[in-house]
């Protein structure tokens, strides 16, 4: 593992989450999850936001989530090409960019990745292969936990603990500790539970 | 030019998530398992170090305060957060690291990862009144609250403005400096 440089990614980062909300606000993630699924959920249900000029956002919704602060969600679903939305389409390609860019300079750490097809000295990977629901259930689950979590929390590791504690937010702090209350102990007992079956996790 | 912004910003944040190993589960994980502390003296820094620049910029006058972003504190956060702990723990990502997972080598289980967080917004779209009523996001209402009073339109605990935004930075950095690059000895890996 690398020891001398993780000050030089820490100040990469540190930059990013400055610059963002120099520019034009901190950054966060967890609320294009509730717009994109909300596009697809209107997309099935139409009746489900309707246009009502009386307010400033210009819609309303059924749904009360939708529907909160003026319709605020709703006009995002509802014209979702904005600022938040596209920022977070453009996460991925930042991350494609620098695992181009470090994929042969890091060959050896890119192996550590849970990607197994990665790494072929792994036995087990046939056993894995046949199992698709055990491989990816586990994330699915874990995602839906993460979004209905940080749905419930208004925010999540991007908005409530990056942005929020540079500046200074309560939240943050209050979403740090009760994150890490629960997802330290869960880390650690399942990693042990891994390691009593045999299995290299 | 707001798209734009949003693409280099966004692909930014996707580049330095990458970089600093966040898109990568096991790291995570490893994190959490307090067994290799490297990522989390990198975030504590790197959050410590953001807030340096941000009271800077407050002090030279070149920030829009407009462009703070503070969320509200309640109940909802804390249940939220106990909910999120679960996940996080279990599989060693969260929404934004997933999604930049989706453009690395890890892309299969980020992707399952992205569909459950989808049905999982969903799922809370359609409780979000359920819980209204509970009362939930009223139970311990602090409102948008901040540590500092750098924008009168915030409340704030301590009036020391931008002053407070640097010494807190600064201690993050030092706390970060501080935490061991290895924590607890573990025979995983």
């Amino acid at each position: 593992m690398k020891s001398k440089n993780w000050i030089a990614k820490a100040l990469v980062l540190g930059t990013v989450f400055f610059l963002a909300a120099l520019i034009v606000k901190p950054v966060g993630v967890s609320t294009q999850f509730s717009v994109l699924s909300g596009i697809v959920h209107s997309t099935i249900d139409p009746d489900v936001i309707s246009e009502d000029n009386s307010r400033e956002s210009g819609y309303r919704s059924s749904n009360a989530y939708y529907d909160k602060s003026e319709g605020k969600l709703a006009k995002d679903i509802k014209n979702p090409l904005n600022y938040d939305f596209i920022f977070v389409l453009a996460i991925p390609v930042g991350a494609y960019i620098a695992y181009m860019v470090t994929k042969k300079r890091n060959k050896k750490e890119l192996d550590d990745t849970l990607e197994l097809h990665e790494i072929p000295e792994i036995p087990k990977l046939p056993k894995q292969k046949q199992n698709l629901a055990k491989l990816y259930l586990p994330s699915f689950i874990g995602g839906f936990l993460l979004l209905y979590g940080a749905r419930m929390a208004d925010g999540c590791t991007s908005g409530h603990m990056m942005s929020g504690i540079m500046q200074g937010s309560v939240s943050g702090y209050i979403f740090a500790a009760a994150v890490f209350a629960v997802a330290i102990p869960t880390a650690i007992i399942i990693g042990m539970r891994h390691n009593s079956k045999g299995g290299a996790k | 030019m707001e798209i734009l912004l949003a693409i280099i910003l966004g692909g930014l944040f996707g580049f330095a998530l990458y970089l600093v190993g966040a898109s990568n589960p096991k790291k995570l994980l490893s994190m959490l398992r307090l067994q290799d502390l490297s990522l989390m003296k990198i975030i504590v820094f790197g959050i410590g170090f953001s807030s340096v620049l941000l009271s800077i910029a407050i002090a030279l006058g070149i920030f829009n305060i407009s462009h703070l972003s503070i969320k509200s504190t309640h109940l909802g956060v804390v249940v939220g957060g106990l909910i999120f702990g679960f996940g996080f723990g279990s599989v060693g990502t969260c929404p934004g690291t997933c999604v930049a997972a989706t453009g690395t080598n890890g892309i299969r289980k980020a992707i399952a990862a992205v569909i459950g967080g989808l049905v999982g917004a969903f799922a809370f779209s359609l409780t979000y009144g359920f819980w209204k009523n509970t009362g939930l996001f009223k139970a311990m209402d602090l409102g948008k609250l901040t540590l500092f009073n750098i924008s009168d339109k915030f409340p704030s605990v301590f009036e020391i403005g931008y002053l407070g935004l640097l010494i807190v930075g600064i201690l993050l950095m030092v706390v970060a400096y501080a935490i061991p690059l290895r924590g607890r000895k573990n025979k995983v890996n």
